[in-house]
């Protein structure tokens, strides 16, 4: 009896002790690159492929690709207990500045000095400047995810628009000639990725979003920026609020919709939509941004990482910058060169925006350090000023505040 | 006589234990202790004191200040319609599921209980797309010309409709086992001395049930504080943040955008903390005494 009890009692304390121990083994952490990415989305299947690509190449050390929700949590909760932090990171730009100020980022010298080819010059710029901070490279670019504006080819010809795009550039103007036009159900633009589209007006405009390093949000750029966008909505052009304009221009009753160039797989897969890709518009001809942001490789600090890791993470990124074609069938433009200088690349509709220096150009990538807290503020309060339901002026002084408390309070801590 | 030592129980308590201390008492511990600091989650906690606190209960001009009222009040919005709701109708449902004419009751049982089995996500997918104002039901079988996630009282109804479609199921159940352990006999005797079906609920049943009473209305209440999912999902807080909860705001400065404010995050969630424990333990005082 007594031999009964005690064999339940091992079970229940081997199984409860395996539960909490379970994910502390790690047999392999020598020789394997440990590499998380945020890609929960179908991004994490390519990445996937090309992870396997390399490690098919039978590589000193293999990279283990670990899609990690909810990434940036992790990742602060592992660099707080030096324990579990990866080898290889995917990050985003805006991250960047965060991650040097609070000294949290390895230098990427001993693989930029492994890997000549691994240097500005085969690489997009803005994608890897982002990475540059003080003359010191901390990332290595993989892309540049960029908001773009897509079209529908049937209503451009049935309302007689098609000439908008003969510059590349939709201005406002243009999209307000339509008032009136159009049938019931049909609009002209939606509201996907506004937060992006102002910021890049702001660009259009000649602003910016900080003055001496401080953030400026309630300024006379962001104010024209949100004006310019809420005439469109005035005029009823834009899709109404709270509709789903996404799956209306899918469903054929938008000509513009101001997405991702990651939507275009999506886009390709709807069955009789006719659609192209163009800049995102703007209240100039002269000016057109496409706000942007971008995945960079970065080595997070982690005194454990040795330095046959270390060249073995150099190895799998020459790799991904020689073939990392795969990558752009997610819809991203693709930061190596070498890819996108590739006849093959014309292929994807995202080489429009690699297509000439000013298409380049046009990829926007904000770098301020709160550039963050902004977008946060730009993202929860524009859909409510640029439909009217708020106060403009007292709504840019409500953001320009929620954006310094946050930095009084992040920063106050170092 | 030696006495015989029986270590089978604590081996049996002894996990819980050890995963009751790891993942609640302990991490309950060190977010107070964070509610008085500045910490990024990165770097070490700076100590603060009473800052956060007097910043997010005293300092008008602060966003904190803003974020905490607002959360709170439409926290409290969440609470009031949907706590009661929660208890009425599951009850309604328990007692009407008892009647001998009721068929087919632990299969009508099951599909008001399988909704609370679904993710939060999916199943706000799917009711965002019943209420879609173009491809919806809603809209195409009711006509209605409203978007419903964005305009008021609409975007509250909705966060209501989909919190009783999931919830309704858990209460529904401590009902009617709790019901089911009502002896038969008083509401025969009952019934012989004329007391009609009302009489018997009120008489009967209610004061019956009176610990699980208790019980789904302590809970419910405490689980409804911690609403997130929903207003998350259905209208991400809008429109004009009329809907933004308290645990969205504490989850944003936390894990949101850029540098954490998880200090400032901490002191809300213990704010938040303590209005439960206190309206809980009122609760039950209240429904206890009167019960007594």
């Amino acid at each position: 009896m007594l031999n009964k009890k005690w064999g339940f009692s091992a079970i229940a304390l081997v199984l409860s002790l395996s539960t909490v121990l379970a994910g502390c083994g790690n047999d392999d952490k020598n020789n394997t690159i440990t590499f998380w990415t945020p890609l929960t989305g179908d991004d994490g299947a390519y990445m996937d492929q090309l992870v396997k690509d390399y490690n098919a190449t039978n590589p000193e050390i293999k990279v283990k690709h670990v899609i990690t929700a909810d990434m940036y949590t992790k990742v602060s909760t592992v660099l707080n207990s030096g324990k579990g932090v990866p080898d290889l990171a995917i990050i985003h730009a805006d991250r960047v500045p965060g991650f040097v100020k609070q000294g949290q980022l390895e230098p990427m010298t001993a693989v930029t000095t492994a890997q000549p080819e691994i240097k500005e010059d085969n690489y997009l710029p803005q994608a890897w400047n982002t990475g540059n901070i003080d003359g010191t490279q901390y990332t290595v670019p993989l892309d540049i995810h960029s908001n773009v504006m897509y079209y529908n080819k049937d209503l451009l010809a049935k309302y007689g628009a098609e000439s908008f795009l003969d510059d590349n550039v939709v201005t406002i103007d243009e999209m307000l000639s339509l008032q009136g036009k159009l049938d019931e159900g049909d609009y002209v633009v939606n509201d996907a990725l506004l937060g992006w589209v102002i910021l890049a007006q702001i660009q259009d405009l000649g602003g910016d979003i900080q003055e001496d390093g401080k953030p400026a949000v309630n300024t006379p750029v962001m104010k024209q920026a949100f004006e310019n966008v809420k005439k469109i909505n005035d005029a009823g052009l834009m899709t109404p609020f709270g509709e789903d304009g996404y799956l209306m221009f899918q469903s054929g009753n938008v000509l513009f919709s101001t997405d991702g160039t990651w939507s275009s797989t999506a886009h390709a897969g709807v069955e009789g939509l006719n659609f192209g890709v163009t800049n995102v518009y703007s209240p100039t001809p002269d000016k057109f941004t496409n706000r942007s942001s971008s995945h960079l490789f970065a080595m997070l600090k982690n005194k454990d990482r040795s330095e046959e890791k270390v060249a073995g993470i150099g190895s799998f990124l020459e790799f991904i910058r020689e073939n990392s074609m795969e990558w752009a069938k997610a819809g991203q433009t693709v930061a190596s060169k070498q890819v996108i200088e590739n006849p093959e690349y014309q292929n994807y509709m995202q080489s429009f925006f690699t297509s000439n220096e000013k298409e380049i150009e046009s990829l926007y990538i904000y770098t301020y350090e709160y550039y963050p807290y902004i977008a946060e503020a730009v993202d929860t309060y524009c859909g409510d000023i640029v439909r009217g339901n708020v106060d403009i002026d007292e709504t840019l002084a409500t953001m320009q505040k929620f954006v310094e408390d946050k930095i009084a309070e992040g920063t106050s801590a170092q | 006589m030696k006495k015989k030592l029986n270590l089978a129980p604590v081996f049996f308590v002894g996990p819980h234990v050890i995963l009751f201390i790891v993942f609640i008492l302990l991490p309950t511990i060190y977010g107070i202790y964070a509610s008085f600091t500045k910490w990024n989650l990165m770097n070490d906690p700076v100590w603060v004191g009473l800052d956060n606190y007097k910043t997010i209960l005293f300092d008008n001009s602060s966003t904190f200040h803003t974020q905490f009222n607002n959360g709170l009040k439409n926290t409290l919005i969440f609470v009031l319609l949907s706590v009661p709701l929660l208890i009425v109708l599951p009850l309604l449902i328990a007692v009407a599921l008892e009647h001998k004419k009721v068929k087919g009751k632990s299969l009508i049982q099951a599909i008001l209980y399988v909704p609370g089995l679904i993710s939060i996500s999916a199943g706000a997918l799917i009711w965002l797309l019943l209420f879609n104002k173009q491809l919806g039901m809603v809209g195409n079988v009711f006509g209605s010309e409203v978007s419903w996630p964005t305009h008021q009282p609409y975007a509250w109804i909705l966060i209501i409709i989909i919190t009783i479609w999931g919830g309704v199921g858990g209460n529904l159940i401590i009902y009617r086992a709790s019901i089911s352990g009502v002896a038969q006999d008083l509401y025969e005797s009952a019934e012989m001395d004329g007391a009609g079906p009302i009489r018997r609920f009120a008489s009967i049943t209610l004061p019956s049930i009176r610990f699980p009473l208790v019980y789904t209305f302590v809970m419910t209440t405490a689980g409804a504080f911690n609403v997130f999912g929903q207003p998350l999902m259905m209208t991400d807080g809008g429109p004009r943040q009329s809907t933004h909860v308290l645990m969205m705001y504490i989850r944003q400065l936390a894990f949101g955008n850029g540098e954490s404010i998880a200090g400032m995050a901490s002191a809300m969630a213990v704010l938040l903390g303590l209005v439960i424990l206190l309206i809980s333990a009122l609760q039950y005082y209240v429904m206890n005494r009167n019960a007594a």
